[in-house]
């Protein structure tokens, strides 16, 4: 009786307590999708490209839900009687993040560096920046008690064209901070499975080959399917470091990309070897609301699976008066699910929890609709999986877009319907936790080296806001400095309101080169 | 010799679209390189400056061209592809390296100013004289050379957020000296082409001033390393090409 009156609960908490950024709304109601995240990292500094990238670039959210066949007692038989046994789910080993080692990281800058400098000449570009920001938080965490956060970050890109057929792209990131977000260890990363931002990452490494219709690109580089901004459910191949909850970033991802074209259609076919997962917060910081545990419980890291095996996709675009695409995708998601085991101790009740990545199946289309007045764009997809641990859901969005003088606006509401449940104890689902939330922006450039913008999610019901107003200015030909202000308010079993102690200041120097 | 009785006749038809005709004749190439230096000049006198290389090959109504920004640094690698079309208004995207997606430029967006410049996204299409009705409105000097003063007016297939516009057209090279744009009867955006040269046979202006009248801003294009007929491929203006060459 024990077990069946209390195990739903523990799933829930593991699935706060592990998936940083996590709706303990969501977790109480149960219901996919009914936390939203918002995102609302512009990834460009200029003002003028501001108003025209990725206005509502899709944040995080989470649906956590009931475990319908708890069971505590070894020998269950229920659906939940494999994750009974976490020796099946949790293999340390594969916890081990797959990078390359402190030995070849000075190499490997070095042999980028001579590069570069054996390569400036024609056909050799570059660009990069180093921006310093500050994050102060006014309220403590339950979890964090940190009220100010620094971060550095430096990125140097780099392409070569040795011919006009063939192209070298390259990017490394260097990083640092204050509150242990990046790895300490100097390490330069590839695989991007850390759960932290490692100090060094190769961004991106790629060869790209070119004639007539044909482009083909390996090694590690950025895909971007889809056209919408609020969410993209067919932009699989975009995993994004959700550390910050509100301020992520896209994620290369080492794949082979053959793309052909030919008048006013695009025939993209990707494969990528193995999975790069989306970076999620880490359970002891503030985005990471930590649930209240009675007595007597516990959780514990049980680890994470990651998927063997290659992911693939292909998509048909057409551009003419309006633009549409279809797309299919078969691997994984990116984003992770949660197994919770709940354990009898001597000392009471631990809950192991773990993530995995299920199989995925998406067949999905987008489509771009210019009218007089307004662009309407849709976006639709449906995801099923063989793994019965995982959803089956579709989730589709529709956003209005208008540029008008010095002003832009975006506008939009996304929307899911699940279409079979599957045993999982919990997601990590940013794309369906956006869901039933209405989202918009408004920016306006004040000159050509000014801007303002403003963003607002509320919740569809009403029980969250979140609201962000951001000044961007120009200093001469390198610098720019950002100042944002982020308010968060809602009833705390909301998933915006849960964040109600997270509302902050940022503040952020680039100097570009 | 053709050139010749071309010009007398023009000359004593003064036929507006005819005039229009041979200037766009004038400046037909197989493919165009430069590189542009802007300075935006706010109403307080604040001086911006971004410079970006262009690519056309065809052209007027047929051409497709590439604009990549090469500074300053927060910008560089952000393009602009316009595909003109001898019936309609333009197809444009606009790539965005940092976020790895192009995006296009709907018609309804093509009033507002491109990257912080005076020009708008419709000022960087190539104008084909078949979308435009013209009138002859007289003769009138720019800068001391005589000039034909000309309306053009959008005819129906082509979307424009001007009513119409007065271009003043040189006598002896047939090159565009001046366009004022009005929406209705107000000024919106006044283009001043000076500093012509002949590159390769074509009279080209090496500066254009474009001031925004409402804003009372303006921006100065400098074109430096003018050149005309490069061999160029089609593919490399497409998207992919965009993406390619981030």
């Amino acid at each position: 009786m024990w077990g069946k009156r209390y195990s739903p609960g523990l799933s829930r908490w593991a699935a706060l307590v592990y998936s940083p950024g996590l709706s303990r709304g969501a977790a109480l109601e149960c219901s996919p999708g009914r936390k939203p995240g918002v995102s609302v990292r512009l990834n460009e500094a200029a003002p003028e490209g501001r108003k025209i990238l990725e206005i509502l670039s899709p944040l995080r959210g989470l649906k956590s839900k009931r475990i319908s066949t708890p069971g505590l007692r070894p020998g269950l038989h229920s659906n939940a009687a494999p994750r009974l046994n976490p020796g099946l789910y949790t293999n340390a080993a594969q916890r081990l993040n797959p990078r390359l080692h402190s030995n070849a990281a000075p190499r490997l800058i070095l042999v980028l560096l001579l590069g570069a400098a054996t390569c400036a000449a024609q056909g050799y570009t570059q660009r990069g920046f180093l921006e310093n920001r500050a994050t102060l938080y006014p309220q403590k965490a339950p979890n964090d008690r940190a009220k100010a956060v620094g971060e550095s970050l430096f990125r140097y890109e780099a392409f070569y064209q040795p011919s006009t057929a063939l192209q070298f792209n390259g990017s490394i990131d260097f990083r640092l901070d204050t509150h242990h977000q990046v790895d300490r260890d100097l390490k330069l990363s590839w695989q991007d499975r850390e759960q932290k931002r490692p100090t060094g990452e190769i961004r991106r490494l790629s060869a790209m080959y070119h004639n007539g219709p044909v482009t083909f690109e390996a090694g590690k580089q950025f895909i971007r399917w889809g056209k919408t901004d609020i969410v993209t459910p067919t932009d699989r191949f975009a995993p994004r470091d959700f550390l910050t909850v509100v301020d992520n970033d896209f994620l290369a991802i080492t794949a082979a990309r053959l793309t052909l074209e030919k008048g006013a259609n695009t025939l993209d076919l990707v494969w990528s070897p193995r999975l790069t997962p989306s970076r999620i917060p880490l359970p002891d910081q503030r985005w990471a609301v930590p649930p209240g545990l009675p007595p007597g419980v516990s959780l514990r890291d049980a680890g994470v699976t990651f998927p063997g095996g290659p992911q693939s996709g292909v998509r048909w675009n057409h551009t003419g008066a309006i633009e549409y695409a279809l797309s299919l995708y078969q691997g994984f998601n990116h984003l992770p699910s949660l197994d919770a085991v709940p354990r009898f101790t001597p000392s009471g009740i631990q809950v192991d929890v773990s993530r995995f990545y299920p199989k995925m199946l998406m067949a999905g289309g987008d489509i771009a609709i210019p009218t007089r007045w307004l662009t309407i764009k849709g976006e639709a997809a449906h995801f099923s999986s063989s793994d019965l641990r995982a959803d089956e859901f579709a989730l589709y969005v529709i956003q209005v877009e208008r540029q008008a003088g010095e002003w832009f606006f975006v506008g939009g509401y996304a929307g899911e319907a699940v279409t079979r449940e599957g045993t999982q104890a919990a997601d990590f689902a940013p794309d369906r936790g956006l869901t039933k939330t209405l989202l918009g922006r408004a920016g306006y450039t004040i000159d050509a080296n000014r801007s303002i913008a403003f963003e607002s999610a509320i919740r569809q019901d009403g029980d969250g806001t979140w609201t962000k107003f951001e000044y961007s200015q120009a200093f001469g030909q390198h610098w720019r400095a950002t100042a944002n202000f982020t308010l968060i308010r809602g009833d705390v079993g909301d998933f915006l309101g849960q964040y109600r102690r997270n509302s902050h200041a940022i503040l952020v120097v680039r100097y570009s080169f | 010799m053709s050139r010749t009785i071309i010009f007398v006749l023009l000359f004593l038809q003064q036929d507006p679209r005819q005039i229009v005709e041979e200037a766009q004749r004038r400046t037909t190439s197989q493919s165009q390189r430069y590189e542009g230096t802007l300075e935006v000049i706010d109403a307080k006198s604040k001086i911006s400056e971004k410079r970006w290389q262009y690519d056309r090959i065809g052209s007027h109504g047929s051409s497709k061209s590439v604009l990549r920004f090469t500074a300053p640094a927060e910008v560089k690698g952000v393009a602009l592809l316009v595909m003109n079309h001898p019936d309609r208004s333009s197809d444009q995207w606009m790539w965005t390296p940092a976020i790895n997606r192009e995006r296009r430029i709907a018609l309804q967006d093509r009033s507002t100013r491109f990257f912080g410049t005076d020009f708008s996204f419709e000022d960087l299409e190539e104008r084909d004289t078949n979308q435009f009705d013209y009138t002859l409105l007289g003769e009138e000097p720019v800068d001391g050379a005589s000039c034909w003063k000309i309306e053009s007016k959008p005819k129906q297939t082509k979307v424009s957020q001007y009513t119409h516009s007065i271009l003043w057209v040189r006598k002896d090279n047939y090159a565009v000296g001046q366009i004022d744009n009005y929406n209705k009867e107000q000024l919106v955006r006044h283009a001043k082409y000076s500093d012509i040269r002949n590159v390769q046979g074509i009279w080209t202006a090496h500066q254009i001033e474009m001031r925004d009248v409402k804003r009372n801003s303006r921006t100065i294009l400098k074109i430096d390393k003018l050149q005309y007929n490069l061999p160029m491929k089609d593919d490399a203006f497409t998207l992919q090409a965009l993406r390619r060459e981030s």
